[in-house]
This record gives structure tokens, C-alpha cells and sequence, in this order.
């Protein structure tokens, strides 16, 4: 009988502490503009709802504040439960954290019909990681590092100080634009990809793996500004642009 | 009776206009006056031998002479006119030159107007290119549209001033890097027009994105614009400029001067 209720007690206690961590917006189309969320993974999945899940538990639960609410100095409120404000504004959902500092680590779970766009200047985040993602994702940091875990694109990825690594998913979608000034590209797909390649460095090096035969485009009413690679792959297709102006640009197969 | 009423009256006597009255007034002055006499006696020859003369009709010799002479000058006139067609051989040159000349002209004409319809379509294809590039570059939903928008502007040959200014609108005001990248990198193509490298120097100084500043100072660093040295110096001098983009500055001064 103790037994018993002890099970009973911790599915209860299990379900409220699960409830209490996430919070859903019913849509499957539409723009999710994520800013300034320090620790954040983002998840495809076939669904039509967004599932913003916080992976802290409720450490910083406060007997005090019971009955309050908590605001922010940018007038924000946390409408979510988890740390964040998630507000609405005619087909674009805006994501953002109540902490300047720290913060909730996060887990978003997206339909691949909707926009994610991630932007990122505070120096108090680590990185943004996608997983899965079939949809376009918009990156733009300062200090965050990017890392792509079998994403399709079309992507526009951009860091100054971040490192960005990426191993895209096979059926890419045009176009595929990364880039950072500091840190390091590292880029993986197949390499039967039709595609047409540009892969730039100013202070860094290319490497890319010898399987992928890059045809180099004639520069002869081109401008060649840099150290780019132009090129086509297997006869050419996806715009895809890979640069890193003062770290390495590496291109792997998958 | 003076002498000229007389000479009328006569005249008219002898053609017999006059009336009963004057008739007998004439022949009693013909009968009194003996003048009056030997002056009807000359009107009256004089008015005779001229209607002879009249009725004086040419000589046969002489009409069948002219009329020679007529004949020939129309036959040698036809003669002129036909001499060119009168060999057979003439007229099948002539109907084959005009054949000839025919489908000439009229091949000349459709393809002429092929060539119009071609040029037709390629300019409305490039017109519709120009659309979706400028619906792509405007689609405020989507980076990655814009991105395209520029790389297929990138793929034109020849820009007109509406891509050129759209462009250059995506290189100076748009959100995100990765746009402003592929617009400055579509521009940078086109460089051989003067007022895209004036749009790039412009750019210099209003350009507020670190990463589009370094490439753009390359760029023009490269194609050897005129005005760059001005603006790098300006920016080694910016308080507000990034330590990286015033290392790409002076390292373009050096490369230019």
C-alpha cells in the first residue's frame, strides 16, 4: 500500500513538473523570431504546434513570488512559465528571455512549415544548436556559436565570433549562406550534391575533402576579390556560400 | 453718210444682215453715190475671195505626208517601249528576278519579324526575371528569398538602374548580413558601370555592418575605384569603426598608394 501510493505520488509529482516546463502555441506556418535566448535547441517535428520546453527544472522556484509575476526592465512578462515571453504579432511569434544573464535552457520543438529565425548579440550565450529542422532557419549572432544537425535549409547562417558547424541533411534547399568572421565553417553533405559553390577566406584556409570535384568557374569577367572558390559540382544547382574571413573553411562529405 | 458707217453698213449689206429699212437706205446711197459704189464693189471682193480662202482645203500630198509622218512616230515610240521585254529570254528574267526579289523581300520581312517576336519574348522573359528578382529582394518573410533574389541579379548579364538601385538598397538596409553579402557580391559583378562603383563608394560611408564593410573596402580596394584612398582614410580615422574593418582600411591604402 505504501508502495502504491508512493507511485501514485511521484506520477503526480512527474506530470506537474513536466506541465510546469512546457508551454504550446498551436501553429504551423507563420515566423518564430527567437532573440536573445542564451541556451536554446531547436527541433523539426511533424506537428502543428510549437512546444517550448525548459530543460532547468524548477531550481529557481521561489516560495516568495507565489501570486506574482515576473516583468523585465524591456516591459516583458513571462507569459510561458519557463522563463520566456512568447508573444504573438500578426503571423510572427517573438521569443525572448526574461534574464539578461543566464537564463532558461530551452528546447523548442517546430513544424517545418514555420520560419525560425535566431538572433543573438549578448556575449552571455554559448551556442544554438537545430536539429532535424526541415524549414528555413535565419541566423544571426555576435558571440554564439551555430551548430546545424541534419538541417535542409534554405539557410542564411551568420556569426561574428561563433564557430559554426554543420552537417546539413541530404535534400538541401536553396540557398545555403554561411558565414563567420572569427570562428571556423566546418560544412558536411554528400558529395553528389548538384550545387553551385563559393567557398571564401580573407586570413584563413580551405579545405575541402578530394572527393567533391569542384569544376573552378572561369575568372575572366569575373571579379576576384578574394581568396574565393567558385565552382560547380556535379554540374552545378544550389546557390550555397561557405566563408570565414579570418578562420578556416572546411567542407566534409557526409 | 460718213465713210465708216458706211463701210459697216456695206459690210453687213453684202453678208446680208441688215434689216428691210436699212437694206433700201444702203441701195439708194448705192444708187445716189457713185463712191458708195466702188466702195461696195472692193468690200464685196475682198469679202469673197476670204471666204474662199476659207474653205481652201490641203492638198492630198500633203495630208497623205503628214499623215506618214504621224504613223511613224507611233511606231517608233511602241518600238521604244517594248524593246526590253522583246526577247522571250528578257521577260522569264525578268518574272524570275521579281520572284526572286518577292520571296526575298518576304522571307527578309518574317524574319525580321521572327527576330522581333525572339527579342519580344526575351525581354518579356527578362521582364519576368526582373519581377520575381525584385518580389524575392522585397520579401521581408524571408532571407533566404532575398538571398536568391540577389544570386539571380548575380546570373543577369546586364542590370538595368531599377535591379541596380534594389541592390543597392539590400547592400546598405537590409536586416541581415547574409543578404547585404550577396547584394554587395551581385553589385561588385557589375562594376564596369560607373554608377555602381559610385553606389559602392557611396556605401563606404554609410555601411554600418563590420563583415559588409571589410568585403566591400576589398572589393573596391580591387577594382581600383576612384575616391577610395578618401573614404579609407576617413574610416582609419572613424572613432566608431571596428578594429578589424580600419585593419582592412590601411591595408587598402597600402595597396592603392
Amino acid at each position: 500500500m505504501k508502495k502504491v501510493f508512493a507511485a501514485v505520488a511521484l506520477v503526480v509529482f512527474i506530470t506537474g513538473f513536466i506541465q510546469a516546463q512546457e508551454y504550446k502555441l498551436a501553429k504551423s506556418t507563420g515566423r518564430l523570431e527567437i532573440k536573445e535566448v542564451n541556451h536554446v535547441e531547436i527541433e523539426g517535428y511533424a506537428g502543428n504546434e510549437i512546444i517550448f520546453t525548459s530543460r532547468n527544472g524548477k531550481k529557481d522556484d521561489d516560495e516568495r513570488a507565489k501570486g506574482l509575476r515576473a516583468i523585465s526592465s524591456m516591459g516583458l512578462e513571462d507569459n510561458t512559465g519557463i522563463g520566456l515571453s512568447v508573444v504573438e504579432k500578426g503571423g510572427v511569434i517573438e521569443v525572448q528571455q526574461l534574464k539578461k544573464m543566464d537564463g532558461p535552457d530551452v528546447i523548442i520543438k517546430v513544424p517545418k512549415g514555420v520560419v525560425v529565425s535566431y538572433s543573438h548579440t549578448s556575449p552571455y550565450g554559448d551556442r544554438v544548436t537545430f536539429k532535424n529542422f526541415e524549414g528555413e532557419i535565419e541566423v544571426s549572432t555576435v558571440h554564439n556559436g551555430v551548430v546545424l544537425n541534419n538541417t535542409t535549409g534554405p539557410m542564411t547562417i551568420k556569426t561574428v565570433h561563433g564557430d559554426i558547424d554543420a552537417s546539413l541533411s541530404p535534400n538541401i534547399k536553396n540557398p545555403v549562406s554561411i558565414i563567420s568572421v572569427h570562428g571556423h565553417v566546418d560544412v558536411a553533405f554528400p558529395t553528389t550534391l548538384k550545387a553551385n559553390l563559393k567557398l571564401g577566406t580573407v586570413y584563413g584556409e580551405i579545405f575541402v575533402d578530394p572527393d567533391f570535384k569542384i569544376e573552378i568557374e572561369k575568372t575572366n569577367n569575373m571579379v576576384k576579390y578574394s581568396d574565393n572558390v567558385s565552382g560547380k559540382l556535379n554540374g552545378g544547382g544550389l546557390d550555397i556560400y561557405l566563408s570565414s574571413t579570418h578562420s578556416n573553411v572546411y567542407l566534409r562529405k557526409k | 453718210m460718213d465713210r465708216e458707217t458706211l463701210e459697216t453698213l456695206l459690210i453687213d449689206y453684202i453678208d446680208g444682215r441688215l434689216a428691210p429699212e436699212e437694206k433700201l437706205q444702203v441701195e439708194q446711197e448705192l444708187v445716189n453715190n457713185k463712191e458708195a459704189y466702188i466702195l461696195y464693189e472692193q468690200l464685196k471682193e475682198v469679202i469673197h475671195s476670204m471666204e474662199r480662202s476659207s474653205k481652201l482645203e490641203p492638198t492630198a500630198k500633203l495630208k497623205s505626208s503628214f499623215d506618214k509622218l504621224i504613223e511613224e512616230e507611233i511606231r517608233s515610240s511602241k518600238k521604244n517601249k517594248t524593246i526590253f521585254f522583246q526577247p522571250a529570254f528578257y521577260r522569264v528574267a525578268a518574272a524570275v528576278t521579281l520572284v526572286v526579289l518577292g520571296g526575298g523581300i518576304g522571307y527578309w520581312i518574317s524574319k525580321y519579324e521572327r527576330q522581333q517576336q525572339e527579342l519580344a519574348d526575351i525581354r518579356k522573359e527578362m521582364q519576368a526575371t526582373k519581377n520575381m528578382m525584385m518580389t524575392m529582394l522585397d520579401n521581408h518573410q524571408s532571407a533566404s528569398q532575398r538571398v536568391l533574389g540577389a544570386t539571380v541579379a548575380l546570373k543577369m548579364e546586364r542590370p538595368d538602374d531599377e535591379i541596380i538601385l534594389a541592390l543597392a538598397n539590400a547592400m546598405n538596409e537590409d536586416s541581415n548580413t547574409n543578404v547585404r553579402l550577396a547584394a554587395l557580391d551581385a553589385l561588385s559583378k557589375f562594376n564596369k558601370e560607373q554608377n555602381v562603383r559610385k553606389i559602392l563608394i557611396a556605401s563606404l560611408t554609410t555601411q554600418k555592418d563590420p563583415i559588409v564593410q571589410i568585403a566591400l573596402i576589398r572589393i573596391l580596394v580591387e577594382i581600383r575605384a576612384q575616391g577610395t584612398v578618401k573614404e579609407l582614410q576617413r574610416i582609419t580615422n572613424d572613432e566608431e569603426a571596428l578594429k578589424e574593418v580600419k585593419d582592412e582600411a590601411h591595408a587598402g591604402i597600402l595597396k592603392l598608394s
